[in-house]
């Protein structure tokens, strides 16, 4: 016994963050796939059990144009964001004056992240009026409506985050310390041009960190609300709702938790499929400096 | 030494995952029952039987709850303070807010068990959270200590609930008018519409005197709902829902929306695209209505000081008639429905006492007085006289209420109002949005707005 108690003792220590797993985590997890299958309303309660829940996500109109819009949103967040933030980290990496200062500068608005003042703060800048068409009005073009055009306004949420590029880009910068001066110089003493040493020393020697950094965007991705609920609350028409703003909706507005969990679990699969197949994927791009 | 703190570690962790298993069984055990039972797991006030008053109260604590602006949370709390003093050992915890979001945090109270004791409501919270009558004490029940002769009974009957148990008492009754931006009117050198005619004469001088971004009336989605159903109503000579069934055909639905969508046409009112790209919050914080470009709106006769506040200065607020002739006829189409009441939740610990702050908020004169018409015109007739005697009936929302009660016709079925159409994903939004977008015509909207209601009343 004693003996026992020795070897697991670190087990015992683990208990409370197992409590908070468990009670936070795993059984919300566990509770929502069980009524993802059943036509749980808060007021109404439960009647039936099937089936129906999933097939209103992947037939309804409205869901399948949410989850069209989920997919354009993250396919076009991500990848802007990863090559802005590289892009600027690789600028930071030389030295040049004052450098701490942009790196400061650069750094705020992931500070600020996804914040309800920030994204009122952006309502403002591109509504009709607002201080954007007022700049493209003063050099003589005609502005398109940020607000109730559906490409437009899925843009600017996408900008929102993509501006918001900071802590991608402190990991970035931190990969780019990390690669070893000796190959730069090589590389120039073969005539290689900065150009040729980004794409065949700096690229392949940070793609742990670039596909670090994808997964983590891509699951921010898929799980944006803030931005789209508040500033344009999904619209135009819809062109803006992705599929958190409808899971709210469904279990906050309609008390649907039954097909609000469904459209959890839907999303949740989605993005499952995605990391596993980033996760796959690697072994084709990612280079492992302890792999030899 | 060691073996003392590797015992601790067993027991507390032990503890722990005892106590969790507690957690666990509970969980388990709520989820097999029916979740609207949820409400009545602790429902000591549920059956209670009818309190008597016998000058006696408990010292103890107990919770309010509302929803509204800064003017109605400053004299909410004015009078929670004056009832505290009156009633000394009775503390009152107060949580108010604006009404984003708020009915969905009060809603997962209601359905947990943890609402306040005494909560401000809306008419269509009875049949959304209290379908089976469980969730809202029977103020019969505190008849003796609410004096209930003070409503009419037509008022007491709208917040009725499955069983016919009254559910709360209405604070105030309200329906829709017309306000208007008089300063814009006198710059285009016209009076303010009194008929439809007028209101469509108003919207070409507009155009041509002041700008296209000037509008006699601006109307959201949910207004264009209530504009057209008073039309409907007023053109047809029926409601728009009664005994929970849609009253009218496709067709007539059709000929509400092109009456909407004449008044687009005929630069009455911006397109809700015009609206959405404005991206204000509502329309008492949009610009547009700020400057008097949009010079009308169609509000809540129990709403109006919060647009009357926003206009800016100089600019002048006047409350307007009913339409007439909206249908062609004598008729207003006009709905009223009671603005919103005062609630006690089963579950409270202390009935009496939260009954008698809703007595003392909504009767007694003091507590009446300084409760003014911050929710409306008080339709408790001790509270009006009260509120009326101290001057505390703001003369705008009284002009208002007059007009609005003079012209009605129909009273207001809940469903009218139900998320599945005034919702943020509802009909409303869909039809009248999509047809201001033009996404569809109006026979393929009367179709979405005549099987999105027919499926909301069931």
């Amino acid at each position: 016994m004693k003996k026992w108690a020795k070897n697991n003792v670190g087990f015992f220590f683990i208990i409370p963050w197992l409590i908070g797993f468990l009670v936070f985590k795993a059984y919300p997890f566990g509770s929502s796939l069980y009524y993802s299958f059943t036509d749980y309303n808060l007021f109404k309660g439960m009647t039936k059990f099937g089936l129906m829940n999933y097939q209103e996500v992947l037939t309804k109109r409205q869901n399948v144009t949410a989850l069209a819009i989920t997919f354009k949103y993250a396919f076009m967040t991500v990848p802007l964001k990863l090559i802005v933030a590289l892009l600027i980290a690789y600028i930071l990496n030389f030295k040049l004056k004052a450098v701490n200062l942009f790196r400061t500068a650069y750094y705020i608005p992931s500070i600020l992240g996804g914040s309800v003042a920030i994204s009122v703060l952006w309502r403002a800048l591109f509504k009709d009026d607002g201080l954007i068409q007022q700049m493209i009005r003063m050099f003589g073009a005609t502005p398109p409506s940020f607000m109730t055009d559906p490409n437009w306004a899925l843009f600017i949420i996408c900008l929102l985050r993509v501006w918001q590029f900071g802590s991608t880009m402190v990991i970035f910068l931190a990969a780019l310390k990390g690669v070893p001066e000796d190959l730069y110089e090589a590389a120039s003493l073969d005539g290689a041009t900065k150009w040729r040493q980004f794409f065949s020393i700096t690229v392949p020697l940070i793609t742990p960190v670039i596909f670090y950094n994808l997964i983590t965007q891509l699951v921010q991705a898929f799980q944006e609300f803030n931005g789209p609920f508040i500033i344009t609350n999904g619209g135009p028409r819809g062109a803006t709702t992705l599929m958190s703003i409808l899971i709210y909706n469904a279990a906050f507005k309609a008390y649907d938790m039954g097909l609000a969990s469904a459209m959890a679990w839907v999303l949740f699969v989605i993005l499952l499929f995605f990391t596993a197949i980033s996760f796959w994927s690697q072994k084709h791009w990612v280079y492992y400096s302890d792999e030899g | 030494m060691k073996n003392l703190k590797k015992f601790l570690s067993l027991g507390i962790a032990a503890a722990m995952t005892l106590s969790l298993a507690a957690c666990g069984g509970s969980a388990s055990s709520s989820q097999g029952a029916a979740p609207a039972d949820a409400s009545t797991a602790t429902a000591p006030a549920a059956n209670v039987g009818t309190i008597e008053n016998d000058g006696n109260y408990d010292e103890c604590t107990i919770k309010f709850s509302w929803w509204g602006g800064d003017s109605r949370h400053a004299a909410t709390q004015e009078a929670v303070k004056k009832f505290m003093e009156k009633y000394p050992g009775i503390t009152v915890e107060v949580n108010f807010g604006a009404w984003s979001d708020w009915e969905a945090a009060r809603a997962l109270e209601f359905q947990s068990g943890t609402a306040a004791d005494v909560n401000q409501i809306n008419q269509s919270w009875i049949n959304e959270f209290d379908s089976a009558g469980n969730v809202f004490l029977d103020l019969n029940q505190v008849s003796e200590i609410i004096d209930l002769s003070q409503w009419s009974e037509d008022s007491l009957a709208q917040l009725k609930d499955v069983n016919g148990g009254i559910a709360g008492v209405p604070v105030a009754m309200t329906g829709r008018t017309l306000y208007w931006d008089k300063t814009t009117f006198d710059e285009a050198g016209i009076g303010v519409p009194t008929t439809l005619e007028e209101l469509r004469a108003a919207g070409k001088t507009f155009q041509e005197k002041l700008g296209d971004e000037y509008y006699p009336l601006a109307l959201g989605e949910f207004d264009r709902a209530i504009f057209m159903t008073f039309y409907l109503q007023a053109k047809y000579g029926k409601a728009i829902i009664e005994d929970g069934q849609l009253n009218f055909t496709e067709e007539e639905l059709k000929d509400g929306l092109d009456f909407i969508m004449s008044l687009e046409a005929d630069h009455v009112i911006p397109s809700i695209k015009t609206i959405d790209g404005d991206a204000a919050a509502s329309l008492d914080q949009n610009p547009k209505f700020i400057d008097g470009r949009y010079a009308g709106i169609l509000e809540w006769d129990s709403a109006p000081l919060k647009y009357k506040n926003a206009l800016g200065e100089g600019r002048e607020f006047v409350v307007g008639e009913e339409l007439k002739n909206l249908g062609g006829n004598d008729n207003t189409g006009v709905f009223t429905k009671v603005s919103l009441g005062f609630a006690i939740s089963t579950t409270s610990q202390h009935p009496k006492e939260a009954a008698m702050l809703i007595e003392y908020l909504c009767n007694d004169p003091e507590g009446a007085a300084i409760m003014g018409s911050e929710r409306g015109i008080p339709e408790s007739k001790a509270g009006y006289e009260a509120t009326e005697a101290a001057g505390g009936i703001d003369e705008t929302i009284a002009a208002a209420h007059e007009i609005v009660m003079a012209a009605s016709e129909y009273a207001e079925d809940p469903i009218f109002e139900s998320n599945d159409l005034k919702g943020s994903e509802g009909t409303y939004k869909y039809v009248f949005g999509g047809l201001s977008y033009e996404e569809f015509d109006t026979a393929e909207a009367a179709t979405e707005l005549y099987d999105g209601i027919s499926a909301a009343c069931g």
